[in-house]
C-alpha cells in the first residue's frame, strides 16, 4: 500500500510537471534537472505505467510474506528511471540508466532459483557491457565538444547548443557507440538476448515494467544523443542506423513468435518488434514519423503491461508458462481471458485500438518519405507476427479446459484495473486528447530543435 | 614521454591479462593495470595542482587497486572453485587476438578520426583496445568471474578514454561512475554466490537453459 501511494504522489507530481511543461517552456531546476517536452512525454509515460504496476503488484503478491526487498528495489527501480528522463547532466543519465539495471537485477532474478540465476546474471552482464560502450560514446562526444567550442562540462542543453561545432567524424564514431550501447537496454535486435530470458524470469510485475518502460527510458538515452548529432551529422544519417536496427528487431522478432512456445517469452518478442517499429519511426522521419514513433512508444507501454497482467492471471492459475499447456482459460478466468484476447488484438495492431493509429501513422510517413522498400518489410513483418500472435493465442483461450480445473472468481480490483487499462487503448483509437496531442508536439519539437 | 611510456603499459597489462590462465594471476594483473591508471592520474595531479584529479586518483586506488581485487580473491576462496579459467581459445591464439583487436582499433580511429592530433590519437587507440579486449575475455573466458574482470578491464579502457583524451571527464560523473563499478561488482559477486550454490558451478557455458 504505501508502495502504491508514493508511485501516485509520483505521478500526480509527474502531471504537474507535464502540464508545465507542455507549455512548451522547458523547466530547470537547481541547474540540475532540466524537464522540457521530451523529458515530459517520458515522464507520462512511466507515470502510468509504474501507477498500474504498483496496484498490480497488490494483487500478484497477495499470499506472499516478507515483499519488503521486493517494493524496496521496485521503488528504486522507478525513481531511477524518473531520475533518467530529467537529469541535465549526460554523464548522470547514463549512470541512471545503469542504476536502472542494477535495482532490476535482483527483481529479475527474483524467484533464486535456477533459470531465474541465469536469466539475471545475462541480463547484468549483457547491459553492463552496452552501457560501457555507451560510455566511450559519451566521452568521445565530450572530447570534440571540449576541444571544438572549450565546453567544461557534459549538460545536454549546452551540448545541444554547441551541436553545430561538432566534428562530424568523432560524432559519427560516438553514435555508433551510443546506438550499440543503449541499444542493449532498449531491446534493439541483434543486442537483445537478455530481454527475452529477463522478461521471462521475472515476476509478472517487473516483466511488465521492464517490457513497459525500461525499454523505453533507454530509447529516450539514444534521442537525447541523436539530438545533439543530428546538428552536426544532419538527421538522416542518425535515422539510417536505427533503421537497420529496426528492420533486424523486426526480422528477428517476427521468426522468434512463430516458434514459440513460453507466453511470457512471446510477448518479450513482441516488444523488440515494437521498439523495432518505434526505430523505424525514426528511420523514415518528417513530424508524422517522429510523431508515430513517440505515440507507439506510449502505446506499447499500456499495450504491453495489460497483455503482462493478464497472462500473468493465466499463468498463476494454470502454474505454468508453456502455451501448450494452457488450454480454454476462456473458460477458467472469463475476464482476464477476453482482456488478454483484446489485449492481444491491440498488440497486433488491429483498428479500433490505438496502436493501429500509431503504427499506421508510422507507415504512412514511411510510404511518404519513399521508403518503399522498408515499409513493405514492416508491413509483411506485422502480418506474421499477427499471424503468430493469433495462433498462439486463440490456441491457449479456446479449447477444453483441464478436466481438474474450475472457473474461478477473479478479483474486482484486477477487473477494473483491466477494463480502464482497455477503455484507454480503445478510447485513444478514436481521438487524441488535446493534452496528450500537445505534450508529444512538444516532444517532437525538441526532436526538431524547433524554440 | 613517462606518460606515454604508462599508457603503452596499461596495454601490455591487457596482453598479459589476456594470456593470464589462473584466476588470481587475472586479478593481480588487473590491480597493477588499475595501479598504473591511478599513477597516471595522480602525475596529472600534481603537474596541475587540481584537488579534484587527486580525488579520483585516491577512489581509483582505494576502490580498484584494493577493494574490488580484495572482493574478488574473498569470493574464490569462499566459493572454492578450480583457479583455472576455462579457456575457449588457447593463449597462443588469444594474443593473436589480441594483437588483431589492436590493429583493428587503430584502423577505426585512423579511419573515423584523421584529424585528431597524434598524442591523444594513440591513447585513443589503446583505450579502445583495451576496452575490446575486456569484452574479448568476458566472451572466450567460462568462468563466470572473468566475466566480471572482463567488465573491468572495459571500465578500465574506458577510463583511460576519459584521462587522456579530455583532460579528466567531469569530476562528479567520475565519482559516480567509480561509485557505480563498485556496487556492479557487489551485485555481480552476489550472483556469482548463488549461481556456485545452485549450480555448483560458475561456468556460464552451462548456462544455457534459457534460449529460443
Amino acid at each position: 500500500m504505501v508502495t502504491l501511494s508514493g508511485q501516485i504522489i509520483a505521478a500526480v507530481f509527474s502531471f504537474l510537471l507535464c502540464v508545465r511543461a507542455a507549455g512548451g517552456v522547458p523547466l530547470e531546476v537547481l541547474n540540475f534537472f532540466y524537464i522540457d517536452g521530451l523529458s515530459a512525454f517520458f515522464l507520462l509515460l512511466i507515470a502510468v505505467s509504474s501507477m498500474a504496476t504498483a496496484f498490480y503488484s497488490l494483487w500478484y503478491f497477495k499470499n506472499d510474506e516478507n515483499t519488503g526487498f521486493y517494493y524496496f528495489l521496485f521503488n528504486i527501480f522507478v525513481f531511477s528511471m524518473y531520475f533518467v528522463v530529467t537529469v541535465n547532466n549526460l554523464g548522470m543519465m547514463w549512470m541512471a540508466v545503469e542504476i536502472t539495471t542494477l535495482a532490476s537485477a535482483f527483481l529479475v532474478g527474483y524467484r533464486n532459483n535456477k533459470t531465474a540465476v541465469e536469466a539475471a546474471w545475462k541480463y547484468v552482464i549483457i547491459c553492463s557491457v552496452g552501457i560501457t560502450l555507451a560510455l566511450f560514446g559519451i566521452i568521445l562526444f565530450y572530447y570534440t565538444a571540449s576541444s571544438q567550442t572549450g565546453l567544461r562540462n557534459l549538460n545536454w542543453t549546452e551540448l545541444n547548443a554547441a551541436g553545430k561545432f561538432l566534428d562530424p567524424m568523432v560524432v559519427k564514431a560516438a553514435l555508433i557507440f551510443i546506438i550499440i550501447g543503449f541499444g542493449t537496454k532498449a531491446g534493439l535486435a541483434p543486442m537483445h538476448n537478455w530481454l527475452p530470458d529477463a522478461h521471462s524470469q521475472a515476476p509478472t510485475p517487473i516483466s511488465a515494467l521492464l517490457s513497459g518502460v525500461l525499454l523505453k527510458a533507454s530509447f529516450y538515452a539514444i534521442i537525447r544523443f541523436v539530438i545533439i548529432a543530428s546538428k552536426s551529422v544532419g538527421f538522416s544519417f542518425c535515422g539510417n542506423i536505427l533503421g537497420l536496427f529496426g528492420i533486424i528487431s523486426l526480422a528477428v522478432a517476427a521468426f522468434f513468435m512463430l516458434v514459440q512456445k513460453d507466453i511470457k517469452r512471446l510477448l518479450a518478442y513482441s516488444s523488440v518488434e515494437h521498439m523495432g517499429i518505434v526505430s523505424l519511426g525514426f528511420y523514415f522521419g518528417g513530424k508524422a514519423g517522429i510523431f508515430g514513433a513517440l505515440f507507439h512508444a506510449f502505446n506499447h507501454a499500456l499495450a504491453k503491461s495489460l497483455m503482462f497482467f493478464s497472462s500473468g492471471v493465466i499463468i498463476k492459475k494454470y502454474g505454468t508458462n508453456n502455451m501448450h499447456q494452457i488450454k480454454g482459460a476462456l473458460e477458467v478466468l472469463p475476464f482476464a481471458a477476453s482482456a488478454a484476447f483484446l489485449g492481444m488484438f491491440a498488440i497486433a495492431g488491429l483498428p479500433p485500438f490505438s496502436i493501429f493509429m500509431s503504427e499506421f501513422t508510422v507507415l504512412y510517413a514511411g510510404f511518404k518519405n519513399g521508403f518503399y522498400y522498408s515499409s513493405s518489410a514492416l508491413l509483411i513483418f506485422l502480418a506474421i507476427i499477427f499471424g503468430a500472435l493469433l495462433f498462439h493465442f486463440s490456441s491457449m483461450l479456446y479449447g477444453k479446459k483441464p478436466a481438474n480445473m474450475s472457473a474461478s472468481k477473479e478479483s474486482a480490483g484486477i477487473t477494473a484495473l483491466f477494463g480502464v487499462m482497455l477503455l484507454f487503448l480503445l478510447a485513444l483509437g478514436f481521438h487524441i486528447p488535446d493534452f496528450l496531442r500537445t505534450l508529444i508536439g512538444a516532444a517532437s519539437n525538441v526532436i526538431f530543435g524547433v524554440e | 614521454m613517462y606518460i606515454e611510456l604508462m599508457q603503452y603499459s596499461v596495454l601490455l597489462m591487457a596482453f598479459s591479462m589476456v594470456a593470464a590462465k589462473r584466476f588470481s594471476a587475472l586479478v593481480t594483473l588487473f590491480a597493477l593495470q588499475s595501479f598504473l591508471l591511478f599513477l597516471l592520474t595522480f602525475s596529472e595531479a600534481a603537474k596541475n595542482g587540481s584537488t579534484r584529479l587527486y580525488i579520483v586518483a585516491g577512489l581509483i586506488l582505494a576502490i580498484k587497486v584494493i577493494a574490488i581485487p580484495a572482493f574478488l580473491s574473498r569470493i574464490t576462496k569462499k566459493i572454492k572453485v578450480p583457479d583455472g579459467m576455462g579457456l575457449y581459445v588457447n593463449t597462443t591464439l588469444s594474443i593473436f587476438i589480441a594483437a588483431l583487436i589492436t590493429l583493428l582499433s587503430y584502423y577505426f580511429i585512423r579511419n573515423f578520426l584523421p584529424a585528431m592530433d597524434k598524442e591523444a590519437g594513440a591513447a585513443l587507440i589503446i583505450s579502445l583496445s583495451v576496452t575490446l579486449i575486456g569484452l574479448f575475455i568476458m566472451i572466450f573466458r567460462i568462468k563466470a568471474l572473468a566475466q566480471v574482470v572482463g567488465l573491468l578491464i572495459m571500465e578500465n579502457g574506458i577510463f583511460l578514454a576519459g584521462a587522456s583524451i579530455t583532460d579528466g571527464i567531469p569530476f562528479f560523473v567520475e565519482i559516480a561512475v567509480s561509485f557505480d563499478v563498485f556496487v556492479a561488482v557487489m551485485i555481480l559477486g552476489v550472483f556469482v554466490y548463488r549461481i556456485n550454490s545452485l549450480f555448483t558451478h560458475i561456468d556460464v557455458d552451462k548456462l544455457n537453459e534459457l534460449k529460443g
